[in-house]
């Protein structure tokens, strides 16, 4: 503790989970936004990671709210925001942009896109994995050129409303920081369109990690094709989001008036490992000079002149060091803004617990949770090209 | 229509009057008559037995002291508030007796110095203040009042008296830095009183070379302080001033 600070700001609200929460949203949205890419907008070499995206946004869509629920306590109470709707409560509604996502977007896409191997499949499986193949086609089992051409469209059509709903879902997370007037450092009208950019970089930078990881498990070829695309999105990404966040920086600092002093502080001391260190220089410059380098983005000459294996090494250290200053950002967000005084006139501290709900065991579990969910997701509906089934005659 | 419209209409459907049910069976009948809550939750909380027997009752059996009281600085207080919830003794004065607080650690939980308490609230550091002393040696808490008399300049500036009296400079009279001629008290915005002008007025107590006691806090005014006046970084009146 330095400085004053008023009795209630000793000890911090909004603990490690709270950081968790806005990154996994952000891992959610992003990896929906780049399996769009290969839906809406055709870039042909990133299909390999399409249902791959998909899968890894469900995944860990389902373990978004755990952290809050955690944090809450009494998750037993959740389903109440359900029930008795608060629109007046942005908090509340998060409950209904977290459903629409998953029911109206998420499930259906996935369910239009793996349609016809539910159907295949239950045709091969024997014993109880027949039923549930079964249970999961909804009884739909028509694989007519004309069904299989309607779940095509339908699947499209999901993906076009769903860019703008994962804009929505973690452009929210952002609306709640930067809506509180009375914290300097949260308030700002940037910061939905920042935590958008950030989750869009962090879900590329995701998928690309576990798919070139998942790839080397199974004994295969990266498709250096397919790399190179995504190391090249995630630059480009990263260059607009890196743009916005010093757009932000730079606002923020101008912007402010008595509380310049106290954020200055906040900046040279508390969070400089997080924010100098880890935020910009490993996790943003770091990989944005050696992605402008080795990868594509820049010029084709880039790759010819690193081998593939250096140049998926480049790109998984880069993805890995972009997750790091991802979490770094919502970090410094959540727990720098609770760490100075609403008088401004001290700083307090944050030391995470290592055992209990809010612990960093917990949430360890919560990052650990969603690769769990997206193994087994894998194992039902597996996303890679050669598992394909082709159509059998009796169809 | 193509099937898998109907299919999932259908599990859409299931879903939809799965929801409603849950409304129907788990929403609170009265819930949103009066906001967002159940309006009913006002009766059952009503319902539970009454804890405080409010002040009126004290004051039929404690009158003097209720007067006493009354016209205190601890007037706005209640006699619950730390005498504890009191509706037992209310109802059987001779068998329950409330607790009266004498530890020192209870007064300062209001009292203890707090930078976010308002300047003018009578406050003390529990450490330097008299140690080991219960505050109701000094402190009627029926009708609490410093135990020095106050001065003529307390009565206009009871704030600054107050945060004064709790500082580093708490035993200065006011004279001994300003300047108040008669006519201040006649006409004080008219005629103002003085503040220090050069820093050496400061410099006579915290100067290194000062003839006065040695836990005084010492400077050296030379290279300390950048010309500024000491008053305008150190407000001499605040407890927390160092």
């Amino acid at each position: 503790m330095q400085g004053y600070i008023y009795p209630n700001e000793f000890e911090l609200r909004w603990s490690l989970l709270i950081v968790l929460y806005p990154y996994l949203t952000g891992l959610v949205a992003g990896a929906f936004i780049l399996a769009s890419l290969a839906r809406v907008f055709n870039v042909k070499e990133v299909e390999p990671t399409y249902r791959l995206a998909l899968l890894t946004a469900l995944a860990f869509l389902i373990v978004a709210p755990l952290p809050l629920l955690a944090h809450l306590g009494h998750p037993e109470r959740s389903y109440e925001i359900f029930l008795t709707p608060n629109r007046k409560s942005a908090m509340a509604m998060f409950g209904f942009v977290y459903a629409w996502y998953l029911m109206v977007v998420l499930l259906l896409e996935i369910w239009f896109d793996y349609r016809r191997d539910f159907v295949l499949r239950a045709r091969e499986a024997t014993g109880p994995l027949k039923w549930i193949y079964y249970a999961l086609t909804l009884g739909s089992t028509d694989l007519s050129d004309r069904a299989l051409g309607f779940d095509d469209k339908a699947g499209r059509w999901i993906t076009i409303i769903g860019i703008p709903s994962a804009f929505l879902l973690h452009g929210y997370v952002g609306f709640i920081f930067g809506s509180v007037k009375a914290n300097p450092w949260w308030s700002s009208v940037l910061m939905p369109v920042v935590f958008l950019f950030s989750a869009i970089v962090s879900g590329i930078a995701l998928v690309l990690i576990i798919y070139i990881v998942a790839t080397l498990f199974r004994g295969k070829q990266v498709d250096m094709a397919c790399a190179d695309k995504l190391a090249t999105f995630l630059f480009y990404a990263m260059v607009v989001d890196f743009s916005l966040e010093m757009l932000d920086f730079i606002h923020r600092l101008y912007e402010s008036e008595e509380s310049i002093e106290i954020l200055s502080q906040l900046i040279e001391g508390r969070l400089f490992v997080s924010l100098i260190v880890l935020q910009m220089v490993l996790g943003t410059l770091v990989p944005l000079i050696s992605l402008g380098v080795v990868s594509p983005a820049l010029s084709w000459r880039g790759t010819r002149k690193v081998p593939a294996e250096v140049r998926r090494l480049i790109y998984l250290g880069c993805a890995l060091l972009v997750q790091v200053g991802i979490f770094s950002i919502r970090w410094n967000v959540v727990i720098g803004g609770q760490l100075f005084s609403k008088s401004l006139r001290g700083l307090t501290v944050y030391k995470a617990e290592l055992l209990g709900v809010e612990g960093l065991l917990m949430a360890g579990a919560f990052v650990i949770l969603p690769f769990i969910i997206l193994w087994l997701l894998v194992k039902i509906m597996p996303p890679w090209a050669e598992n394909e089934i082709p159509t059998s005659p009796e169809a | 229509m193509p099937q898998q419209v109907v299919r999932l209409g259908i599990a859409f459907a299931v879903l939809a009057i799965v929801f409603m049910a849950a409304r129907q069976a788990l929403v609170p009948d009265t819930f949103g008559e009066t906001g967002h809550y159940r309006a009913a939750a006002v009766d059952s909380i009503a319902a539970y037995p009454l804890q405080y027997a409010g002040h009126d009752a004290c004051a039929v059996c404690h009158r003097p002291i209720a007067e006493k009281k009354s016209d205190s600085n601890h007037s706005g207080v209640s006699c619950e508030v730390c005498h504890g919830p009191a509706a037992d003794h209310a109802a059987a004065p001779g068998s329950v007796k409330p607790p009266a607080p004498r530890e020192r650690g209870f007064c300062p939980m209001c009292h203890g110095y707090n930078a976010s308490r308002p300047s003018g609230f009578p406050q003390i550091d529990p450490v330097a203040h008299n140690p080991t002393v219960p505050c109701m040696t000094c402190h009627d808490p029926h009708a609490p009042e410093p135990p020095v008399i106050p001065g003529a300049c307390r009565a206009c500036h009871g704030q600054i008296a107050s945060q004064k009296g709790v500082s580093h400079h708490a035993t200065l009279p006011c004279l001994t830095c300003h300047e108040a001629p008669d006519e201040h008290k006649a006409t004080p915005r008219l005629i103002r009183p003085g503040k220090p002008d050069t820093r050496d007025f400061c410099g006579g107590c915290h100067a290194e070379a000062a003839v006065s006691p040695s836990h005084i806090p010492r400077i050296d005014m030379s290279t300390h302080g950048d010309g500024y006046l000491c008053w305008q970084c150190h407000y001499p009146h605040h407890p927390g001033t160092e």
